[in-house]
């Protein structure tokens, strides 16, 4: 047995989304399994299932998020913090 | 037989087979081998009940009957047995899941063959019911074949399907049997054929399936048709008017919560 990683869409909405796991013997069961278990209230009209270890999973550390480099963020902040500082400076 | 009394046996045989079959694919929840096959299994019985719910308000339109929720249970639930049209395979109480698989996969080969008789039906109601019911069969056909082609190349499980192979097979024939009557249903355009044509494409099938798993050369055909009881299972059902020694319990659980208060309102 294989557990899968079940991903569902609905079609013309929003992009495929993971639901949920299960365990299957072979790729087309984990497909019948899959509509069964997570589409019998046509919850998606589309399904994808990925083996778990086929996934490409790194470290858990390799990541190591940056939250002190503010220029990568495109929320804007910085630029409305010059702005608004120049403002004040100009009253 | 009238015409109208024709083509409601021919319905009703339908609806009981699925109805039997549903409740007893549904009895697998909680119990299947593994959880996903609870929910698949339980599932695809769902489906099956739905079938029966919409044939038995076929029936209930023909004897004039508005089928409301409490009319189709009445059908459904409150007929003495020999009422019943159901054949001698769904009532059938499985001994393991290896019997269950192979039911699985026979009766629903045999119900999607059921369901083409009757796409060009001169009913418009019975014609959409098959066309839904035929979207279903191809999720029911795939899963029951998925399991096999896994299983039947495993030798211990392959042993076991075909020991289940061998004890589904006798009934087959009771399967395919046609009620009373039946050639007027089909005079009428209620189906393209009798029931009893499918007999022979199911058993090709059925060996198809199996034989390239290790059926060692046998022919499920020749074993079921040609055998000395053969006969005797189909005809055993008399027009599929008489009842297993597993009919009475399997009602009885069906009934069960039914019958702790037959006047209550749900």
């Amino acid at each position: 047995m294989h557990v899968y990683e079940v991903f569902i869409k609905k079609d013309g909405r929003d992009e495929f989304r993971h639901v949920g796991a299960l365990e299957a013997a072979t790729d087309e069961l984990a497909v019948v399994l899959a509509r069964e278990g997570y589409l019998r209230r046509a919850e998606g009209d589309r399904v994808w299932v990925v083996r778990r270890d086929h996934v490409v999973v790194a470290d858990d550390d390799f990541v190591d998020p940056n939250a002190d480099k503010p220029h990568r963020h495109h929320d804007g902040a910085a630029v409305a913090d010059r702005r608004r500082a120049s403002r004040q400076s100009q009253q | 037989m009238s015409e109208r009394g024709a083509i409601r046996e021919f319905l009703l045989a339908f609806a009981d087979d699925e109805h039997l079959m549903g409740q007893q694919h549904t009895e697998w929840i909680g119990v299947a081998p593994f959880l996903e096959e609870d929910l698949a299994f339980s599932s695809i019985g769902q489906d099956e009940l739905g079938h029966a719910a919409m044939l038995y308000e076929l029936v209930l339109e023909l004897d004039g009957i508005e089928p409301t929720d409490t009319a189709v249970d009445t059908l459904a639930f409150g007929r003495p047995s020999h009422d019943y049209r159901c054949c001698h395979l769904v009532e059938y109480e499985t001994k393991d899941w290896a019997e269950a698989l192979v039911r699985h996969w026979v009766y629903d080969a045999f119900e999607a063959m059921r369901w083409h008789l009757v796409t060009g039906t001169s009913m418009p109601k019975l014609a959409a019911i098959a066309r839904k019911a035929l979207r279903e069969e191809v999720f029911h056909t795939r899963h029951a074949d998925a399991l096999l082609d896994r299983l039947l190349a495993a030798p211990e499980a392959r042993s076991r399907l075909l020991a289940a192979l061998d004890a589904v097979v006798p009934m087959v024939p009771g399967l395919c049997e046609g009620t009373a009557g039946e050639a007027v249903a089909v005079a009428e355009g209620a189906a393209a054929g009798p029931t009893a044509g499918l007999l022979e494409p199911l058993l090709v099938a059925i060996d198809r399936r199996f034989s390239a798993a290790g059926l060692d050369g046998r022919s499920v055909g020749s074993a079921c048709v040609g055998g000395p009881s053969a006969g005797g299972a189909a005809n055993g059902q008399r027009g599929r008017t008489s009842r297993s020694p597993d009919f009475e319990p399997l009602m009885a659980r069906m009934r069960e919560v039914l019958d702790y208060d037959s006047e209550a309102v749900w």
